[in-house]
């Protein structure tokens, strides 16, 4: 069963000097219990699409869609408050640098039983037992002592701990997890994984996981969201991405990641050129300016989306009957 | 806690004794003494010699020097050289007059300021935003001396709906408690709401969104106690100058603080007066920047990290 | 413009030429955008913002007149006419006459050189004091850094004003000590941006890759310190311009700035006081004054803030 479903999202931001098109005709499914991996550049639209789901954008942001279905209900036709009671209890989010998320002037206390208090309406005591509970679960030594302390005095990774804490405080049926260890060092960001794998096995919450980072896809999410200039152009579960990709800019994005039996010598290839100014987004694919196979139809229309299998599925020209038969590889 | 007071106090004690050194040695910089014949022509110069012996005046600067402070550290200012009475007396005389006024105009301060500046960061760009910006735009511009002047112009010579001499009914402290806090009240509104406006793009504001605390929290608990760390921080100057007495209004609408005193004792060249008070602000003011000090301790953990 | 769905009949019988691969890498470079140089871009900025431009009018005509008008006026500061005392404004006399029959708007007019004097002088060596001053404590760091910011912590928790009255009390009232006065404290606030952004600079990485690159010290300062801490330096700066403006008018208006028969904004207002129920338009032409000034000099600093600093406003 689909516990989240969202069909043609559209969000743009209106500033000063024109429109900025983040996300453009979007469409994508959570099942239940399952980790999806949404993966691309900077400025993609990956994280505009999460929070365009939770409905946490700034005022100025133009959100669009047909249908986004979070639980069986329409999420586009609550009101304001009945969003306000999903978010951090039905859904938690875990955001990327723990420094800027925390609020500086609150303890780990104050922050980590907000939730309890506002969607389970525990009083004092009881939240308090549920926090030490939750810092137990993260794996937090010591609880007792952390619930007294403020941001700044824990490390990265403690920190991140203690947003992870918060955000399934209410044991959340989703977790969004937006970039969730970038900021941190490379040693801790496995620790960090390890955890998020762990509760998702106990808990069997869904996670949705924004990242740059195939490295960090592969080892979490059973299925992959591949996004490029706000639209998505390529998904499938993570064997199909990893080994049978389909679109050039997959194929871009793994060339250019390390492997361990890369013989000496071997170099990684980079993706040319910038993404796309979302201001001015190019009429037809909007990968085609850095795509190496780049033609004229690429310029003129949007590729339609082609559903290889039930669940792999790519928006590209090369698979249209006249186009030629490229691979990876050549 | 303990540590990060301690430290802030030895820092104030640091601040007095230098005030106090460099007030001392300044005042004795001062071309003609009090008692000089150039200044008193009249008197001949054996009488003045006389007075200025009674009053120590006579030995070695360093020595004086000394006396001063064995004095302070007793409490004692001093007897004031033009006028019947000691600085002390003087002091805890017309203080009260300043503290009053002074007191209405930070609590209008702060009760104007904060909601001003909230509302108008809630509010971008919208007509209550723009209003509030002109007003502080204007209260920073035009200075004290000249609204007091205008003010007092329309509203007694013109209108003559308010008294703009003394402190003898309610209506006495309306002109004077305007004035001086038109000035921090455009300074608050404009730091609350930029410092607000920061904060409400904070990711720490984004965090308590998705965790469904409702919006007049957002604003209330998570963004408005950020908001408020840097007017905290000018409390501190705000209280101990407005307490104190302004020089300009208290002259102008003849409140007898300490203010108007100051510029008497000035113009009357009343040295230990002068000094009496110099000492009196300087110490209000170490007092006051302490306080705030450790009132911005409390509700920013970080800053006694910083400090240390 | 949005994107361009082909409908799929129209999709499917597209021609073979159309599914070509070129090869040209350049087209990955066409979508930057043009790039224009800092101080360009700050122009432009500042020329958008309205009431900055007026102000910066407003200062310059204002530095014109009070240069031009004395020279070419048939009135003096001092020049008194007992047969036109407290005239109001008329075309022989635009802002009137004072109790001396003095007339009121070269007064004025004196008055804005002394203030645009002090002003300009006060600010330029606030400027030189707080630059040398913060980029030393900056630059060196440790030791030093500490005692020269302890002694700033000390001079800046006292009211300036304090330090102002025992100045001018002890050097006498003239615009020297005004000037004297000011730059006594002015500065503390230059120094501590110098002093943050020299210390936040010297450890950004391109300072460093400048020290790698064999870079002298002096260099370095000149060349990357000094343009890329501009910015704060220039908007506490133009700030100092109408503080110093408003210390000397209140400094006049207490009494113990500059003395007559020489004319300060100031002083004119002081001496409007006595007379205001009778002749408001003396104290109203140096009011006016005064606050002409103090607006332009506030937009032209915002508009400078805003310009350097675009994250501020959006």
């Amino acid at each position: 069963m689909n516990l989240l479903e969202v069909r043609n999202l559209n969000t743009s931001f209106h500033i000063g000097v024109g429109t900025v098109q983040a996300v453009r005709n979007i469409s994508f499914h959570v099942k239940q219990g399952e980790s999806v991996g949404i993966v691309g550049e900077s400025g993609s639209g990956k994280s505009v699409t999460m929070l365009s789901v939770m409905g946490l954008l700034p005022e100025y942001a133009d959100i669009a869609a047909d249908s986004i279905l979070f639980d069986g209900r329409e999420m586009t036709k609550l009101s304001k408050k009945a969003l306000r009671a999903m978010h951090g209890s039905e859904i938690g989010m875990i955001f990327q640098d723990p420094m800027t998320s925390l609020n500086p002037l609150f303890n780990v206390e104050s922050q980590l039983t907000e939730p309890l208090r506002i969607h389970r309406h525990m009083d004092k005591h009881h939240a308090r037992q549920r926090a030490l509970e939750l810092l137990r679960q993260v794996e937090i030594p010591n609880p007792e002592a952390r619930l007294k302390q403020y941001p700044h005095e824990l490390s990265g990774g403690l920190r991140q701990r203690v947003m992870i804490a918060t955000a399934i405080a209410c044991g959340p049926k989703m977790v969004i997890a937006d970039e969730p260890t970038t900021a941190l060092d490379v040693t801790i960001q496995a620790q960090i994984l390890d955890l998020l794998q762990n509760l998702k096995k106990e808990t069997q919450t869904s996670i949705i996981m924004i990242t740059h980072d195939l490295g960090v896809i592969a080892s979490m999410c059973s299925r992959i969201l591949v996004m490029y200039g706000g639209t998505i152009c390529e998904q499938g579960d993570a064997r199909e991405i990893f080994y049978d990709p389909k679109h050039p800019y997959t194929w871009g994005l793994l060339n250019s990641i390390p492997k361990v039996q890369s013989r000496p010598g071997e170099k990684l290839i980079p993706i040319k050129g910038t993404p796309p100014d979302m201001l001015k987004p190019p009429e037809g694919c909007p990968f085609s300016p850095r795509c190496r196979c780049c033609m004229p139809v690429c310029r003129m229309y949007m590729p339609p989306t082609v559903a290889l299998s039930d669940t792999h599925s790519v928006a590209c020209h090369l698979m249209h009957p006249n186009a030629p038969k490229i691979t990876r590889e050549g | 806690m303990l540590k990060y007071i301690i430290k802030r106090l030895l820092a104030g004690v640091l601040t007095m004794v230098v005030l106090i050194t460099v007030a001392f040695f300044m005042m004795h910089a001062m071309p003609g003494g009090p008692f000089s014949p150039s200044e008193e022509k009249n008197v001949p110069v054996e009488v003045l010699e006389r007075i200025a012996a009674s009053y120590g005046l006579d030995q070695p600067v360093w020595k004086q020097y000394l006396n001063y402070w064995n004095n302070l550290l007793h409490g004692d200012l001093g007897v004031s050289y033009k006028t019947v009475g000691t600085v002390n007396e003087k002091i805890t005389g017309h203080f009260p007059y300043s503290a009053k006024v002074g007191g209405l105009a930070v609590l209008f301060s702060l009760l104007i300021g904060i909601p001003l500046g909230l509302i108008a960061a809630l509010y971008r760009g919208k007509a209550a935003d723009l209003t509030t910006l002109a007003l502080a735009t204007i209260g920073i511009s035009v200075p004290v001396f000249v609204l007091s002047l205008l003010l007092s112009y329309l509203f007694s010579s013109k209108l003559n709906w308010l008294p703009t001499y003394g402190l003898d009914t309610w209506a006495c402290y309306v002109l004077p408690v305007v004035c001086l806090s038109f000035n921090p009240i455009a300074y608050i509104a404009r730091q609350t709401r930029s410092s607000m406006l920061e904060a409400l793009e904070q990711d720490y504001v984004r965090t308590a969104r998705a965790k469904g605390v409702s919006e007049l929290m957002v604003v209330a608990k998570h963004a408005l106690k950020n908001a408020l760390t840097p007017v905290i921080t000018y409390l501190g100057p705000l209280v101990a100058g407005l307490l104190t007495g302004s020089f300009v209004v208290e002259s102008r609408f003849a409140i007898p603080g300490l203010g108007y005193y100051f510029v008497r004792s000035i113009s009357d060249r009343d040295y230990t007066m002068i000094m009496g008070i110099v000492i009196f602000f300087g110490f209000f003011v170490v007092i006051c920047n302490l306080v705030s000090d450790i009132l911005l301790a409390i509700v920013d953990p970080r800053v006694k990290l910083a400090n240390d | 413009m949005s994107i361009r769905i082909p409908d799929p009949d129209t999709y499917a019988s597209l021609p073979q030429e159309m599914f070509v691969i070129g090869t040209d890498d350049s087209l990955a470079e066409e979508i930057a955008r043009p790039s224009t140089t800092y101080w360009h871009d700050v122009w432009q900025r500042f020329r958008k913002d309205k009431l900055a431009v007026i102000g910066l009018v407003v200062i310059a005509i204002m530095t014109i007149l009070c240069i031009v008008m004395p020279m070419v006026s048939p009135y003096t500061y001092d020049g008194a006419d007992y047969l036109n005392m407290n005239a109001g404004p008329s075309w022989a006399h635009p802002c009137g006459t004072d109790q001396m029959g003095r007339d009121q708007f070269i007064r004025i007019m004196y008055g804005a050189r002394i203030s645009l004097t002090i002003g300009f002088v006060a600010a330029a060596i606030n400027f030189a004091i707080g630059v040398i001053y913060g980029g030393l404590a900056g630059y060196l760091g440790g030791r030093v850094d500490m005692v020269l910011m302890r002694i700033v912590d000390i001079l800046s928790s006292l009211p300036s004003l304090l330090y102002i009255v025992l100045i001018m009390l002890i050097f006498g009232s003239n615009m020297g000590s005004v000037i004297l006065a000011l730059c006594f404290t002015s500065w503390i606030g230059t120094a501590r941006v110098v002093r943050s952004e020299v210390m936040h600079l010297k450890h950004s990485e391109y300072v460093l890759a400048g020290r790698l690159a064999g870079a002298t010290t002096w260099h370095l300062l000149v060349h990357h310190l000094v343009p890329n801490a501009m910015g704060p330096i220039i908007v506490s700066t133009a700030f100092l311009i109408p503080g110093a403006i408003f210390s000397e008018a209140f400094l006049s208006f207490l009494g113990i700035g500059i003395q007559a028969p020489q004319a300060s904004w100031g002083s004119l207002a002081n001496a409007a006081i006595p007379v205001m129920q009778m002749y408001p338009h003396l104290m109203l032409f140096p009011v006016i004054a005064i606050c002409i000034t103090m607006f332009s000099f506030n937009f032209i600093g915002d508009g400078l803030r805003d310009a350097l600093d675009p994250r501020l406003k959006k």
